[in-house]
């Protein structure tokens, strides 16, 4: 097994009277264990440079990972406009992804997926069999960004 | 205005066949600008198990804002895991040790985030980093 870690450190000495320190290491490991996490499907990065709302990390283009386990994701706006940024969703990016937020240039974010197949059936039906891939409604990770300037993202998963 | 960092440090000697070493530090600046985000909600709880519970509320005054949410769970058992909603959409578990930091765009006041603690009861830790909320009037 692997051993992958995953440490925050969020500091401010100004926000507060007192200065603001929270460090935070996680062991990135299987669901339900100490087993450490496998499989990755390392960094990448795609050049985004158009205002569509599209996929950033489609789950039926990697059938292999587990739905409702452990599975981290990592993202980065690697652009440095602090005005600019990308909007990440997840869900249907044909229709209206569930929005988590903004990353503008230089912001990255770490977040758990439940990586869940949605069949036509509906969300409580595909958690109750899992459904299959392909459909619409995945819960993919979406991207999109606040206008056409050439921007890298950088992305990362951890799954099982 | 306040100065406040996040930094993430992603390693690993042998997950991949050479060394994994990802860093990242971000300066938490309020939307569109270079000015430090300066409003801060710190809280730990202990969550009774079962029940779906706002630990984040969306307000007018954080709406389409460069807010950053950072949620851990504290339990020691690894086999025990909270879920993490956001607008009652379930986005994925944080197990026992686990920790999540996302930007949260608050663009509705449906866009609360929520956990549920699976099996017993759990202690969660959760920040938010914002630039502005909406009090509520006491009654």
């Amino acid at each position: 097994m692997a051993t992958t870690t995953a440490t925050i450190t969020l500091a401010s000495s100004d926000i507060a009277d007192n200065a603001l320190s929270i460090s935070n290491t996680m062991t990135m490991t299987t669901a339900g264990t100490t087993t450490g996490i496998t499989e990755t499907t390392g960094l990448a990065r795609k050049k985004m440079a158009s205002t569509t709302l599209t996929d950033l990390i489609t789950l039926n283009s990697f059938q292999d990972i587990t739905a409702q386990k452990s599975a981290k994701v990592y993202i980065k706006n690697t652009g440095t406009a602090t005005d600019k940024y990308a909007i990440i969703g997840i869900g249907n990016s044909a229709a209206t992804p569930y929005t988590i937020g903004r990353l503008y240039g230089g912001d990255w974010m770490l977040f758990p997926w439940l990586a869940l197949p949605v069949d036509g059936d509906g969300f409580s039906a595909s958690e109750t069999d899992d459904g299959t891939y392909g459909h619409a409604s995945n819960q993919d990770i979406t991207i999109d960004m606040s206008d056409d300037t050439e921007t890298i993202i950088e992305y990362m998963v951890f799954f099982e | 205005m306040a100065t406040t960092t996040a930094t993430l440090t992603l390693s690993s000697t042998d997950l991949l066949s050479d060394a994994l070493s990802v860093s990242a530090t971000q300066t938490l600046y309020k939307a569109g600008t270079t000015t430090g985000l300066d409003g801060l909600q710190y809280e730990r709880l202990e969550v009774a198990a079962g029940t779906e519970v706002d630990i984040i509320d969306a307000t007018t005054a954080g709406a389409n804002k460069a807010n950053k949410v950072y949620v851990a769970n504290k339990h020691t058992d690894e086999t025990k895991y909270i879920e993490v909603y956001i607008a009652t959409y379930k986005i994925g578990r944080l197990y026992a040790g686990d920790w999540m930091f996302i930007p949260l765009e608050a663009a509705a006041a449906s866009q609360d985030i929520s956990i549920k603690a699976i099996t017993t009861t759990q202690v969660v830790e959760f920040a938010l980093i914002h630039e502005g909320k909406t009090l509520t009037t006491a009654s």
